[in-house]
C-alpha cells in the first residue's frame, strides 16, 4: 500500500513537471498570465509531492515495512531509530529520492523568492529549465531508481539493515545531507545561466540574482565535504580524513568550479567582462555534480559509495550529455552578445589576481577529474589497469595549493584596477616578514620539508594580511567616525559583510589548508601489542591496557578495549577503540576512539582483539593538527553566513575628511 | 597610513627603507630555500624509508588506501616485506620491480611517467602552461588597447539608439 502511495506521489510530481513546462512555455508564447500561474502552482504541486514520497519512504522504514525492496535491504528491525530515518540516505535509491525533495524544496524557495518578477523571461525560462531537471530526476525515482519496488515474493521477516559503515557514527545524518544540499544547490544559478542564454540578457542580472544561492550551495557543499571528511576520520579507522577516493574527488570537482565561479563573477559585476567564462563555470558546475552522480553511483569505479550496478549509469550520462550540450550550443549561438569590450589594466590588480586565481583553480579541477577518470580511460582503450592515488594527487595539487594560498595572502591588499607598486610593497611589508618568520622558524625547528614549510609560511603571510587589512579599515573607520575600537570594528564589518565574510571563509580554508600540511608532516603510526595491564611507549604518551569488555545488542556485537593514556604520569583519560560484528555482515568494523587536543589528536584503533594469550594489538596514530580542519570548517560556514548578510548602510549625516575618507575607500570599498 | 609625516625628505627615507626591508625579506626567503634543498646529512633511518616507499604501492584488499595507510593483513605484510627488502639492501626501484611483477602495474598509486601514464603527468602542466600563456597574451593585448575608446560599433550602436528615442 506504502509503495503505492510512493509510487504515485512520484507520478504526481513528475506530471507536475510536464504540466508546469508546458503550460509556462504557452504562456510565454500566448503572453498568458493565467496559463503561466497554473505553471508557478505546478511548482508547489511538485514541492508537495516530493514531500509526500519522503515522508512514505520515512514511513516506510520507521514501520519496518519490509515488502518494500528498499527497506528489506537498507532497514532491520534492530536497526536504532536514527539509522532508520538516515536510511533514506543510504543506499542509491533512497538517496535520489532526497535529491528529487531537495531540488523540489530549491525550486519552490527560487519561484517564491522571484513572485514579483514572475512575469519576466528570464524568470519563466528559469523555472523551466529546473522543472526540467526535477522532471529527469522524477523520471530517474519512478524508473531505473525507485525505492518503492517491492520485494519479489513475500516480505522477509526481517531486513537486512543498512551497510555497517553506514550505521555506525551519527555524523550519517548530516554528512550526506549537507552535501546533498549544496549539489543541489547549483541547480539553481544554472538555470539562471541558461535562462539568461535563452532570453538574450545576458547582462549581470542573472548573478546578481543568483549570487546568494550560489553562496549558500558552496557553504552547504563545503560544509558537507568536510563533514565528509570528519566522518571518514571517526569512523572508517584508517587516521585519515582524505583518501582522494573517486567519490570524495566528486564531490571536490563542483566545489573547485563553484569557488573559481565565486571569484571571477566579482570580475563581471565590476567590469562586465568574462561572460563567457563565467556561464562556462556555472554550467560546467552543475554538469561535474551530474557526472560524480554518474562516476559514484554508476559502478563505474569501485568505491565505498558506490553503491550498487544499476542502469542508472546510462541514464545520467545521457543527461550530462544533454545539458552541457545545451549549455554549449547556447553559448555559441549567443556569442555575438556576450562579447564584452572591458580590459583589465594591471597584471597588479584584484581582476588580474581573481584571473590566476581562476586559472589554478580550473587547473585542480583538471587534476582531481583527470586523476579520477584516467583508469577508466586507460582501461577502455587499453584494457590494462592502472591506478592513480594519493601519491600523483599531492604531487600534482601540492604546488597549485601553494600557489592559491600565494594568491590569498597577496590578492585581497590589491585595489582594483590598477595598484601602485609603492602602496603594495607598503601593506604587504609587515604580512610577508611574518610569514617568511614563520616559514624560516618552520624549516629550522620543526622539519625541513619545503612544501610544509612554505605552507605554514604562506598561510602565516595570508592570516596577517587579512589581520592587517582589517586592522586598518577600522582604525580609519575610527577616527572618521570619533567612536571606540570596538564600535568601530563592529561597523567595519557590518558596513561590508560581502568582503569580511569573504576574509573569514579564507582565514577557515588556510587553518585547513596548514591542518592538512601538518598532519601529513608531522603525523606518526605505530602498532603496540600489549598484554593486560601491560604498557607502552609512543611519543612520550604511556598506553596501558586495562581490560576489554562486550556488549550485544540487535544491531551489533561490540568489542572493546579499554586503553588509558598517560603524559608525564599524568593521566589524560581511559579511551576504548572497539570493533563491532554486524549481523547482515561477516567484515568487522573497527571503531577508532580519538583523543582530540588541540596540537594533536590521539588516534587508537583496536587492530586485533584479546587473542589465546589475551594480547591486543593496538594501533596508536599521532595526528597533529587535525581538530584545526574541523575549526577552519565552522569558519568557512560563519565566513559564508556573513556574506550572505545584506550591507548595513551607514547613517546620514555621517563625515569624514581628507585622508582618513581616502584611506576608508581604498580599504573598506575594495 | 603608516607614514604620515609631510616632509618630503622623510617620505623618501621611509621609501629606501621599504625597499631596503624588502631586499632583506628576498635574501632571506631565498637562504631558507636553499638551507630547505641543501643535501641532508646521514641516511635516511628504515622506518621512515619504509613509510616512504610503502606509500606508494596500493593496499591490493582495500578500496583507494595505500600499504601505508591500511591496517588489513595484507598491507602489513607488505610493509614487513618493504622493510625487510630495504634492510637487504634494495634499491626503490628493485623494490618496485617486485610488486609490480606481483600484483601487476596497478599496485603503483602513482602511475610510471612512460608510456600511457606520460598524459596524466603532462596534460596538467601543460593546461598550466597554455593557460598562463593565454593570460599573458591577454595582458599583453589590453595593454596595447587604447583605453576606454568607442569602437565603430558602439558608435553605431549609441546612435541607432539615439536615432530610435528621437524618432
Amino acid at each position: 500500500m506504502k509503495a503505492t502511495l510512493g509510487i504515485l506521489a512520484l507520478a504526481f510530481g513528475g506530471g507536475a513537471c510536464v504540466v508546469g513546462i508546458t503550460s509556462l512555455l504557452l504562456g510565454l508564447q500566448r503572453k498568458n498570465d493565467a496559463l503561466l500561474a497554473v505553471g508557478r502552482k505546478c511548482v508547489a504541486v511538485l514541492l508537495v509531492s516530493a514531500l509526500a514520497a519522503v515522508g512514505i519512504m520515512e514511513w516506510a522504514l520507521v514501520s519496518h515495512d519490509f515488502t518494500i525492496r528498499y527497506v528489506a535491504e537498507n532497514n532491520a528491525r534492530s536497526t536504532p531509530l536514527l539509522f532508520t530515518i538516515t536510511g533514506l540516505w543510504s543506499a542509491l535509491a533512497g538517496s535520489i529520492l532526497l535529491w528529487v525533495l531537495i531540488l523540489s524544496g530549491y525550486i519552490g524557495v527560487t519561484v517564491r523568492h522571484f513572485r514579483k518578477r514572475a512575469s519576466e523571461p528570464l524568470v519563466i525560462w528559469a523555472t523551466i529549465v529546473m522543472l526540467g531537471v526535477a522532471l529527469f530526476f522524477f523520471l530517474l525515482v519512478l524508473g531505473p531508481a525507485n525505492p518503492f519496488r517491492l520485494v519479489a515474493g513475500g516480505a522477509p521477516l526481517d531486513g537486512r539493515g543498512p551497510n555497517p559503515l553506514l550505521q555506525n557514527h551519527p555524523l550519517m545524518a548530516f554528512h550526506p545531507p549537507m552535501l546533498y544540499l549544496g549539489y543541489v544547490g547549483f541547480t539553481v544559478p544554472f538555470a539562471f545561466a541558461m535562462s539568461s542564454l535563452i532570453t538574450g540578457s545576458v547582462g549581470e542580472g542573472w548573478l546578481a540574482d543568483t549570487r546568494r544561492t550560489t553562496l549558500i550551495a558552496w557553504g552547504f557543499l563545503s560544509l558537507g565535504i568536510i563533514l565528509g571528511a570528519w566522518w571518514s576520520y571517526e569512523v572508517l579507522g584508517w587516521g585519515g580524513y582524505w583518501a582522494w577516493d573517486p567519490v570524495e574527488n566528486a564531490s571536490l570537482l563542483p566545489w573547485l568550479t563553484a569557488t573559481a565561479f565565486i571569484h571571477s563573477v566579482m570580475v563581471q559585476e565590476r567590469r562586465a567582462m568574462l561572460r563567457v567564462w563565467n556561464l562556462s563555470l556555472v554550467i560546467a558546475t552543475f554538469c561535474l555534480t551530474i557526472l560524480g552522480t554518474f562516476l559514484t553511483r554508476s559502478g563505474v569505479v569501485n568505491s565505498v559509495h558506490a553503491f550498487s550496478e544499476s542502469s542508472i549509469g546510462l541514464w545520467l550520462l545521457v543527461f550530462l550529455g544533454v545539458c552541457a550540450g545545451a549549455g554549449l550550443a547556447l553559448i555559441a549561438w549567443r556569442g555575438d552578445r556576450l562579447r564584452a569590450p572591458g580590459r583589465i589594466d594591471s597584471m597588479l590588480s584584484r581582476e588580474a589576481a581573481f584571473l590566476g586565481n581562476n586559472l589554478l583553480f580550473v587547473a585542480f579541477a583538471f587534476v582531481v577529474l583527470l586523476g579520477t577518470v584516467f583508469p577508466l580511460i586507460v582501461e577502455a582503450i587499453q584494457g590494462k589497469q592502472l591506478s592513480v592515488g594519493e601519491p600523483y594527487f599531492n604531487r600534482m595539487t601540492i604546488p597549485l595549493g601553494l600557489a592559491l594560498l600565494f594568491l590569498m595572502a597577496v590578492a585581497p591588499a590589491l585595489p582594483w584596477r590598477a595598484a601602485s607598486g609603492d602602496v603594495l610593497k607598503r601593506r604587504l611589508l609587515l604580512p610577508a616578514w611574518v610569514g617568511t618568520a614563520v616559514m624560516v622558524l618552520t624549516l629550522i625547528f620543526l622539519d625541513r620539508s619545503l612544501p610544509t614549510a612554505l605552507a605554514f609560511g604562506l598561510g602565516a603571510f595570508a592570516i596577517a594580511g587579512i589581520m592587517r587589512e582589517t586592522f586598518m579599515a577600522v582604525k580609519s573607520r575610527r577616527s572618521a567616525d570619533k567612536i571606540g575600537w570596538m564600535r568601530a570594528t563592529g561597523r567595519t564589518l557590518a558596513g561590508n559583510p560581502r568582503r569580511y565574510g569573504g576574509l573569514t571563509v579564507h582565514l577557515g580554508v588556510v587553518l585547513i589548508a596548514v591542518a592538512i600540511a601538518g598532519s601529513h608532516t608531522f603525523g606518526t603510526k605505530q602498532e603496540i601489542r600489549l598484554a593486560k595491564g601491560q604498557s607502552a611507549e609512543v611519543a612520550g604518551y604511556t598506553f596501558t591496557y586495562v581490560g576489554s569488555s562486550k556488549s550485544v545488542t540487535g544491531q551489533k556485537t561490540t568489542l572493546s578495549t579499554d586503553i588509558r593514556i598517560e603524559q608525564g604520569g599524568k593521566s589524560l583519560g581511559t579511551y576504548a577503540p572497539s570493533v563491532s560484528t554486524f549481523p547482515n555482515s561477516n567484515q568487522a568494523i573497527g571503531t577508532p576512539s580519538v583523543r582530540t587536543g588541540v596540537l594533536r589528536d590521539i588516534y587508537l584503533t583496536l587492530v586485533s582483539s584479546p587473542n589465546k594469550t589475551g594480547r591486543v594489538t593496538i594501533g596508536v596514530g599521532i595526528n597533529p593538527m587535525v581538530v584545526w580542519i574541523w575549526f577552519g570548517g565552522a569558519l568557512l560556514a560563519i565566513g559564508t553566513i556573513g556574506a550572505l548578510l545584506p550591507s548595513v548602510r551607514r547613517r546620514p549625516g555621517f563625515r569624514v575628511t581628507g585622508e582618513a575618507e581616502v584611506e576608508a575607500q581604498s580599504v573598506s570599498v575594495s | 597610513m603608516e607614514s604620515r609625516s609631510s616632509a618630503p625628505t622623510n617620505r623618501t627615507q621611509s621609501k629606501s627603507r621599504v625597499r631596503i626591508s624588502w631586499i632583506v625579506l628576498a635574501v632571506v626567503v631565498i637562504g631558507a630555500f636553499t638551507f630547505s634543498l641543501w643535501p641532508r646529512s646521514g641516511p635516511e633511518s628504515i622506518a621512515s624509508h619504509t613509510a616512504r616507499l610503502s606509500r606508494e604501492f596500493r593496499c591490493v584488499d582495500c578500496e583507494g588506501l595505500s600499504v601505508a595507510e591500511s591496517a588489513t593483513a595484507s598491507a602489513r605484510a607488505a610493509r614487513a616485506d618493504i622493510r625487510s627488502r630495504i634492510t637487504d639492501g634494495e634499491s626503490d626501484a628493485e623494490i618496485r620491480a617486485v610488486f609490480i611483477d606481483r600484483y601487476g602495474e596497478s599496485v603503483l598509486l602513482k602511475p610510471r611517467g612512460d608510456g600511457i601514464g606520460i598524459i596524466v603527468w603532462a596534460l596538467p602542466i601543460l593546461l598550466v602552461i597554455l593557460g598562463g600563456a593565454g593570460l599573458g597574451f591577454a595582458f599583453a593585448r589590453w595593454r596595447r588597447q587604447p583605453r576606454l575608446d568607442a569602437s565603430a560599433e558602439d558608435e553605431s550602436l549609441v546612435a541607432k539608439e539615439r536615432d530610435g528615442t528621437n524618432g
